[in-house]
């Protein structure tokens, strides 16, 4: 069999005058062109050109009236009180939204995972909000939170009548955390769980068998275990929190005309990005605003991986084996 | 009371805990759909009653009508789905072959190119989009869909990624002994990987198709009034001749726009859970 194989690929290497391994090599880029054509055209290269704009004085149209401005761009942002502002609010989005998202998410992970009745219902209904396009969900979202009209302040006059608390205006940042929450809670409790049901049922029996309580348990085994999978979310949630446009977006209509701004409550980073870009055709400045961003970001992940090295369990027997 | 007796007691508390907790999570988390399924029969007279009246007097099923009289709802609906359609394909026909080579091939480079995935995988989006906008437009490609068509040809990380872990799993000897038959690379991968990659194809296509048909900053950045998608179109609010907006139509459009996504789910809920969890993708 295995003489055979040798065989039958050599015959194939001499008829096309190549060597096995050559053979290999140019399948492989065969089979990796198309992404390799868009990571190169519709990334590096798109990001080299954002770089250059940054550079410049651009305007989105006229290329004749372009001109270098060095890092003036970059140095008129860290002057510029909205950036300040809006950094400032993307903090308090993301520490607002992120604990409250991996708190949420893992406690219902941690609870579904026990031998609980209904299991796959409420696994199901937990995940619908994901399916929900983000539009769909605002929509539904503005009426519900909506200040004169609203359910929510309607039930909420049943106690307290005539209830009329702003959730789109000045508690913007709170009603768009209800959103974001409940539209990704259901995403953090599936890759909870699956992290969860890794976890070796042995390694709980015998902890229980030694007299530990719930409680011991979670603070010693479950826990660590799961600091990896934690370590995983708090990654994601902290790059699409920096990164949040569609909300406030959508919110408020934003749409590309002029005048329609968000409340400052939920004037994020990115609105201020966007602002600059699409309404005020400043696309010299607003890619500049993006390059800090993307720097910004990776810094942060960078902090988060050091971090890593004190609290995340890496003991653990590495998945698959394949890197 | 003895130890026993402790321990019991806890164990009955703690379970009881945990089922309030479901059903209180269970109960918010349906609040806001109730209210947009109960908005979209209401009569738009009843929405701006005050105080807050919670259910209509009679369903207005009529409103579900006026989605499609009011708005050229299922045009752009057909072309959202045509477009979102070609991009899945593409995309799926794409990351396949990708994960395929990562997952089959160990050649010069091919380690450095999977870092690059990985790499990728936590590049902010918006980094790259507003970029590729600021290319396309001076290429005049904007207010056509070649931005969708050409990204969709290039494949993404995320399904490379997820296609090179299902392609691990394959057992080699399959591909070993269409080798011997004399199989090259790209018969083993249309006869041997794909048609046994159903599952993941199938969570890949609805990823993308549910990415275009959810997509609001692309078609709003790129597009125009006259050849928007759906996402846009149910942004704006729904007005009446006499310029008054209806809250109760527009949620009736929008029950329409999410059922198509709630339907595929419920077709491959098993498939796409699974998929979730080897992405890690969130919202």
């Amino acid at each position: 069999m295995v003489r055979d194989m040798t065989l039958g690929s050599r015959a194939i290497a001499k008829r096309r005058g190549m060597t096995r391994q050559q053979r290999r090599t140019l399948s492989f880029y065969t089979f990796i062109l198309p992404w390799l054509l868009g990571f190169i055209f519709l990334g590096i290269i798109p990001l080299v050109i954002g770089f250059l704009t940054s550079l410049t004085n651009y305007d989105g149209i006229n290329i004749a009236t372009i001109k270098f401005m060095g890092a003036a761009n970059y140095l008129r942002a860290f002057k510029d009180p909205d950036v300040i502002f809006s950094l400032g609010r993307t903090l308090i989005w993301m520490l607002l939204n992120l604990p409250i998202w991996l708190v949420m998410s893992f406690t219902l992970a941690l609870i579904l995972n026990q031998d609980v009745k209904g299991r796959g219902i409420f696994r199901t209904l937990y995940y619908l909000p994901s399916v929900v396009p983000t539009v769909a969900a605002i929509t539904a979202w503005k009426v519900f939170l909506d200040k004169n009209n609203g359910l929510l302040n309607g039930a909420i006059s049943l106690f307290r009548p005539g209830t009329a608390i702003g959730w789109l205006s000045s508690y913007a940042m709170q009603g768009m955390t209800m959103i974001a929450v409940w539209g990704g809670l259901g995403v953090g409790m599936i890759i909870f769980l699956a992290g969860l049901q890794g976890i070796p049922e042995e390694l709980i029996e015998a902890a229980k068998i030694d007299g530990a309580n719930t409680f011991q348990v979670f603070r010693h085994i479950t826990l660590p275990l799961m600091t990896p999978v934690l370590f995983f979310q708090l990654v994601m949630g902290l790059i699409s929190s920096f990164q949040q446009l569609n909300l406030p977006l959508i919110l408020t209509n934003v749409g590309l005309s002029q005048g329609q701004v968000p409340p400052r409550a939920i004037y994020l980073y990115m609105i201020h990005d966007y602002q600059q870009i699409f309404v005020s055709s400043r696309y010299g400045y607003g890619t500049a605003l993006l390059w800090i961003l993307f720097v910004g970001v990776i810094l942060l992940t960078a902090l988060v991986f050091w971090s890593g090295n004190f609290w995340v369990y890496s003991d653990a027997p590495k998945e698959g084996g394949q890197k | 009371m003895n130890y026993q007796m402790q321990a019991r007691l806890t164990k009955r508390f703690n379970r009881l805990l945990g089922y309030t907790i479901l059903i209180v999570v269970a109960i918010l988390i349906t609040i806001p759909i109730a209210s947009l399924l109960v908005t979209s029969i209401k009569q738009d007279s009843e929405y701006n009653a005050y105080p807050i009246r919670i259910l209509p007097k009679v369903a207005q099923w009529v409103n579900y009508f006026r989605v499609f009289s009011m708005t050229p709802f299922v045009q752009v609906a057909w072309r959202t789905f045509l477009l979102g359609f070609t991009v899945a394909v593409l995309t799926t026909v794409t990351s396949a072959m990708g994960g395929y080579a990562f997952a089959r091939f160990r050649v010069a480079g091919s380690g450095k190119l999977f870092t690059i995935i990985i790499a990728l995988l936590i590049v902010p989006e918006i980094v790259l989009l507003i970029p590729q906008f600021i290319l396309f437009a001076r290429l005049h490609l904007t207010n056509t869909y070649w931005p969708w068509i050409l990204g969709a040809l290039g494949g993404s990380p995320f399904y490379i990624f997820m296609f090179r872990q299902f392609f691990l799993s394959f057992p080699r000897e399959l591909e070993e002994a269409a080798e011997v038959d004399g199989c090259g690379p790209f018969r083993i991968f249309l006869q041997i990987f794909l048609p046994n990659a159903k599952p993941v194809l199938a969570t890949v296509m609805i990823f993308c198709f549910g990415g275009v048909w959810g997509d609001y900053l692309r078609p709003l950045i790129y597009l125009s009034e006259s050849n928007t998608l759906l996402g846009v179109k149910m942004a704006k609010a729904f007005v009446n001749p006499q310029g008054v907006t209806l809250n109760t139509v527009s949620m009736a459009a929008n029950v329409i726009y999410i059922l198509p996504l709630i339907v595929l789910f419920f077709l491959a809920q098993k498939h796409i859970l699974r998929g979730v969890v080897t992405s890690g993708l969130k919202g």
